[in-house]
């Protein structure tokens, strides 16, 4: 829990301070004429104090939820919303549709591939139905009327 | 009185067919999604907003607050017939209500939970349909320096009265000013943090980043949790109180509305704050404060009219003043925005179909809920036997399309992808995602407003101080910066306190702790297992 708690405010840190090279070198400009960087450097500077502070203190640790082997399961999920993302140009939303909600519901909730199979084939076909037909959306796929 | 004539042409508005049927379609939406834990009206809101952009303004927005307060009614159910609050806002209904519910009570907590939410819902349409255009015709005078105040006391307030960490609040908030300040300078025009990219010259948009953090974020939160079986069916019985409870619950209802609809209106307030703070009064004020806990429908009836009340109230700083005042009020403004209409006072003169549109559609939708919800909560118990494995895709799919049909963009996607790896992260680490996206609706009004002030000002800081709107919110912001954390500081204290913090124990001065204190009883939550 306080490696959370200290990730929670080190990263901030670490983007504050960057943002705030950053913002310099954009132009503070003068208090009567602020130039595009006196904003994000008051914001970034905001970021530095508030993660400075939480790493010195981190207070009571409540809020943090600790890293679990279910966690894996969470980047796996993460990575397969990429996949479809990158795939669906050239695979078509259908067969992508399929296979996301199939490793969703087989893979990562154990449930039957009967089951898993029924929901995804359904699920495809009325999303097409919705998207494709009623709302004229144009997804990329391989069934046309 | 001359307002209300554009309020009664909103009724033309509502009573077009198609309006009925998506008010209609919002409310049962809204009650569902308040059935299911997990998927709050933020996610919910969030992940439709492209499926909106084909409605008309006054629709999309009517399907969309039906969502937000039918929330508030399906989170009850759930909350009494298994203690697991289905909504932050019916959290402490699980306390008493269950309890009605296990010794054979639970309709008549149902029953008055839906009457309360109905004469608190009501009793806020009305205060919203007076005050708005006060509200509205008093902010047009507002300046730069009046907004820049105002903007950053509602960030702000969202921090401090928001249930968490009160560093961690506005450690979120802040990164979400950085954010929107990602793009064009809004004055100059020069390029900011868009690492030469093309698609982060125009900035972050909104909706992926609301659809992100709320609708993904929330999605791969719950894939931790997906093997988890269904909970058992209850049995409800009859839904309706009996004339004695009505009559035993009815100040409690009074007492619930006008805590909900003071503290809906506060920035940072909203639904889930004022069921807590009326929870609160209700003990306090009782003369048998020990049955609370125990059963009292009080407890129940307080709450669920504080909550509704507040869902309604809060639509006031956003559709007068253009500042959302929760999490749910920041995607609203969201959806106004893509929709083609401005929040803020001008609203009501340049977009009166949308504006008395949008109050007069909750009338009808209290309608429907109060009608639909008695025979719907069968239904609903079933719902929630739908395995969270087979909802969870169902919901990522939606979501992954829903943006592809926004700008037919992979690079929204991937953009939607990582944002809610963000909001899954922050919420690990306790950082909430709330106040970032609340910071961001703001920052880009903050920061114009802050810098043609200071223009204005010719540079000098304390020209905020020297126009009478600008110095008292202000001065609204200085006793919020101090004093509430004094407050959190003095409640933390009253718990059994962590070692390090011994040191500020001799330096905190003694306040008077009152019955309005946010999270008042939090020490007797009951957590869903």
């Amino acid at each position: 829990m306080r490696t959370q708690a200290r990730l929670g405010a080190l990263v901030p840190l670490g983007i504050g301070a960057l943002a705030a090279l950053a913002a310099v070198s954009m132009g503070l400009g003068s208090p009567a004429d602020p130039g595009p960087g006196l904003w994000p450097l008051i914001v970034s500077l905001t970021m530095v104090t508030l993660s400075a502070s939480l790493l010195l203190n981190p207070g009571a640790d409540t809020e943090q939820e600790p890293f679990s082997r279910q966690t894996a399961v969470v980047a796996l999920g993460a990575l397969s919303l990429v996949a479809y993302t990158l795939l669906i140009e050239r695979v078509g939303f259908e067969v992508m549709t399929v296979l996301l909600l199939v490793l969703w519901m087989r893979g990562f909730g154990r449930d039957s591939w009967r089951l898993s199979l029924a929901v995804a084939v359904a699920a495809c076909a009325a999303s097409y139905l919705l998207f494709i037909v009623a709302l004229g959306v144009s997804l990329p796929h391989l069934v046309a009327f | 009185m001359d307002f209300l004539t554009p309020a009664l042409d909103g009724f033309g508005v509502v009573f077009e067919p198609q309006n009925l049927l998506y008010c209609l379609i919002g409310v049962t939406l809204g009650m569902l999604v308040g059935v299911l834990p997990g998927l709050g009206p933020a996610a919910t809101i969030a992940i439709l907003l492209p499926v909106t952009y084909t409605l008309e303004p006054a629709s999309a927005i009517i399907l969309l607050a039906g969502i937000f307060y039918g929330a508030q009614y399906g989170g009850t159910v759930t909350s009494v017939l298994l203690r697991l609050p289905g909504e932050a806002s019916t959290v402490v209904t699980a306390i008493d209500g269950y309890e009605m519910a296990r010794t054979g009570r639970a309709g008549s907590a149902l029953g008055i939970a839906a009457i309360g939410s109905f004469i608190g819902g009501t009793v806020g349409i009305v205060g919203l349909t007076v005050a708005a255009p006060l509200v509205a015709g008093w902010a047009l005078a507002f300046g730069p320096p009046e907004y820049a105040a105002l903007a950053l006391l509602g960030i702000l307030m969202i921090s401090t009265l928001s249930t968490g960490s009160l560093r961690r609040s506005l450690l979120a908030g802040s990164i979400g000013l950085l954010l929107a300040t990602v793009g064009r300078d809004p004055l100059l025009g020069s390029a900011r943090y868009t690492f030469g990219s093309d698609q982060l010259a125009d900035g972050l948009d909104f909706v992926i980043l609301a659809m992100g953090l709320f609708g993904i974020g929330e999605i791969l939160h719950s894939l931790e949790r997906l093997r988890q079986g269904a909970p058992p069916e209850p049995r409800v019985g009859r839904a309706r109180p009996s004339r004695a409870e009505f009559l035993q619950s009815r100040w409690a209802i009074a007492r619930g509305t006008v805590v909900g609809f003071l503290l809906g209106i506060l920035p940072g307030g909203g639904a889930t704050m004022s069921s807590m703070v009326a929870y609160t009064v209700e003990k306090r004020s009782s003369r048998t404060p020990e049955r609370f806990g125990k059963g009292a429908i009080e407890g129940v009836a307080g709450p669920e009219a504080a909550n509704n009340t507040a869902a309604t109230s809060s639509f006031i700083p956003l559709l007068t003043l253009g500042i959302p005042a929760n999490a749910t009020m920041a995607v609203m403004f969201g959806a106004l925005l893509l929709a083609g209409v401005t929040p803020g006072p001008q609203m009501i003169d340049e977009h009166p179909e949308v504006f008395w549109g949008v109050i007069d559609s909750m009338y009808i939708g209290n309608l429907f809920l109060i009608i639909l919800s008695m025979p719907l909560i069968g239904l609903f118990v079933r719902v929630l036997r739908v395995r969270a494995s087979v909802l969870a895709p169902l919901t990522v799919l939606i979501t992954m399309i829903g943006v592809y049909t926004i700008r037919s963009s992979m690079f929204d996607m991937l953009a939607v992808v990582v944002l809610g790896v963000v909001g899954y992260l922050m919420k690990k680490v306790g950082l909430p995602p709330g106040p970032l996206v609340l910071a961001f609706v703001l920052g880009n009004l903050l920061e114009t407003d802050f810098r043609r002030s200071m223009r204005m000002f010719d540079g000098d800081v304390t020209g905020f101080l020297g126009r009478p709107v600008s110095a008292t919110l202000l001065a609204f912001v200085v006793v919020f910066a101090v004093a509430v954390p004094l407050l959190s500081l003095r409640k933390k204290l009253r718990q059994p306190a962590p070692p390090d913090t011994t040191t500020t124990l001799e330096r905190t001065p003694d306040h008077p702790r009152t019955a309005a204190e946010p999270g008042g009883p939090s020490e007797e939550r009951q957590h869903p297992g």
